[in-house]
C-alpha cells in the first residue's frame, strides 16, 4: 500500500502512523474511499466484505461477532445455501414496485366541494325566506326572487360538483385498495428476505466458526474481548485492504501482527 | 377511533415507535396496525406517519359496531343459527338452501 499524509508518502506492508494525530475511523474511512475529506490518503486493493467489521480495531470497540463471521465467510468464497431462495425473493421485491396512489388531491376536493355546497344550501334558505316575508309583506319580491333563482342555480352546480368529486374518491379509493395488496405482498417478501438474511448469516459465521475459535486461542498479543475476538476475525477472513489498529500496548510488534492477520496493517 | 395499517418495515417501525413514545393514544396495537384515539393527537400522530411513509399507510376511522342498530335481524338470526348448525362441515350456502335465511350472495350485494 501506499500512505500519503500530510505530504510525506510511505510505501510498504506495515505503516506506522503514531507520530500523527489521526483518528482511526477516518484512516479506516479513507481504506475504504469513503472520506474524501480525510487528512490521510491510502493507495491500496479494494477492501472485501470483511472490512467494515474489522478493518478498525482499537479497545473499546463495539461491534458484534455473528454478522462480522458472515463477513468473514462471505470474503472466503463461502456462499449461504439461502442464496438462491434470496436472490428469488429479490427478483420478486423488484417486480413489484407499485405506482404510489395519493388520494389526498380527491380527499381535499370533497372536503372543498361539500362545504361549498353546504354554504349555498344555507344561503337559498335564507333567500327562501325573504321571498316569503317579502309577499306576505306585500313588497316587491322581485329583486329576492333573482337572487333566489341565481343562487338555486349555484347550489346545483355546487352539487354536481361535490358528486363528482365523492365518485372520484371512490373511484381513487378502489384503486388504492388493489395498491395495497401489492404493498402487502412486497412487505411479506421484505419480512421473508430479513429472514432468509438472518439465516445466513447464521450459516455463514458456522462455516468459520471454528477456524475463528482457533485463532483467538493462537492471538499473537494480548488483548481485551473485543480487540482479540476481532483480530481472529481479520486473520480468518479474506481482507485484501489494510486493516487499522488503534493505540492498545500490545500492538508494538506491528510486523508480527500483520503477518499472523495475513493483511497489511496501519498503527495509528 | 383512528385505524391505522402500515404496509412497509419502514413504516411499521415508525408505527412502533409512536405508540410506544404515546401510549396514552393508543387504543390497541396489531402486528402492524394500530387503533389510536379520535382525538386531536391521535389525528396528529396518525398524520405525522401517513407524510412520512405515504402510501404505505392506510387510515381509516372506525365506529363502535351495534347490530342492532346496524344489521337486519335476518342476518342475526341467520349467523346465530348458522352457529347452532348440526355438522361443522356444513357450509353456509349449503346450511341456507331450503330456509328463510338470506343466502351469500344477496348479502354480499346488500351495504348495511
Amino acid at each position: 500500500m501506499r500512505v500519503r499524509v500530510a505530504d510525506e508518502t510511505r510505501t510498504g506492508n506495515v505503516i506506522d502512523l503514531r507520530s500523527y494525530d489521526l483518528e482511526i475511523t477516518a484512516v479506516a474511512e479513507a481504506i475504504r474511499d469513503e472520506n474524501t475529506d480525510s487528512p490521510v490518503a491510502i493507495d491500496c486493493p479494494p477492501p472485501g466484505p470483511a472490512h467494515a467489521h474489522v478493518g478498525a480495531i482499537r479497545a473499546g470497540m463495539a461491534w458484534s461477532l455473528r454478522p462480522a463471521l458472515a463477513a468473514a465467510a462471505r470474503s472466503r468464497g463461502h456462499a449461504p445455501p439461502q442464496a438462491d431462495a434470496l436472490a428469488e425473493v429479490r427478483d420478486l421485491l423488484d417486480d413489484l414496485d407499485a405506482p404510489a396512489i395519493d388520494l389526498r388531491d380527491a380527499r381535499r376536493r370533497v372536503a372543498e366541494t361539500t362545504d361549498a355546497a353546504e354554504e349555498l344550501r344555507e344561503e337559498v334558505a335564507t333567500l327562501r325566506g325573504r321571498v316569503r316575508a317579502l309577499r306576505e309583506a306585500d313588497a316587491d319580491p322581485t329583486d329576492a326572487e333573482a337572487d333566489l333563482a341565481e343562487t338555486t342555480r349555484l347550489l346545483s352546480e355546487a352539487e354536481t360538483e361535490r358528486i363528482a368529486a365523492e365518485q372520484t374518491l371512490a373511484r381513487a379509493r378502489e384503486q388504492a385498495r388493489a395498491d395495497r395488496e401489492r404493498r402487502r405482498e412486497r412487505l411479506r417478501l421484505e419480512d421473508r428476505a430479513a429472514n432468509l438474511r438472518r439465516s445466513a448469516r447464521k450459516s455463514l459465521a458456522d462455516d468459520v466458526r471454528e477456524a475463528f475459535e482457533e485463532a483467538r486461542e493462537k492471538l499473537p498479543v494480548d488483548a481485551e474481548p473485543p480487540v482479540s475476538a476481532a483480530l481472529a476475525v481479520a486473520r480468518v477472513a479474506a481482507l485484501d485492504a489494510p486493516v487499522v489498529v488503534g493505540t492498545v500496548e500490545s500492538f508494538d510488534r506491528v510486523d508480527a501482527l500483520a503477518e499472523w492477520v495475513d493483511a497489511p496493517v496501519v498503527r495509528v | 377511533m383512528l385505524l391505522v395499517v402500515t404496509y412497509s418495515r419502514a413504516a411499521r417501525q415508525t408505527l412502533r415507535n409512536v405508540c410506544n413514545r404515546h401510549d396514552e393514544a393508543v387504543v390497541q396495537r396489531f402486528g402492524r396496525a394500530a387503533l389510536l384515539d379520535a382525538t386531536e393527537l391521535g389525528a396528529f400522530l396518525a398524520l405525522r406517519l401517513r407524510e412520512k411513509h405515504a402510501g404505505d399507510v392506510q387510515l381509516e376511522r372506525t365506529t363502535t359496531f351495534n347490530e342492532f342498530e346496524e344489521v337486519p335481524e335476518s342476518v342475526r338470526d341467520a349467523a346465530a343459527a348458522y352457529e347452532e348448525r348440526d355438522h361443522a362441515s356444513t357450509p353456509y350456502a349449503k346450511f341456507a338452501v331450503g330456509t328463510d335465511h338470506p343466502d351469500a350472495d344477496a348479502m354480499r350485494d346488500a351495504e348495511l
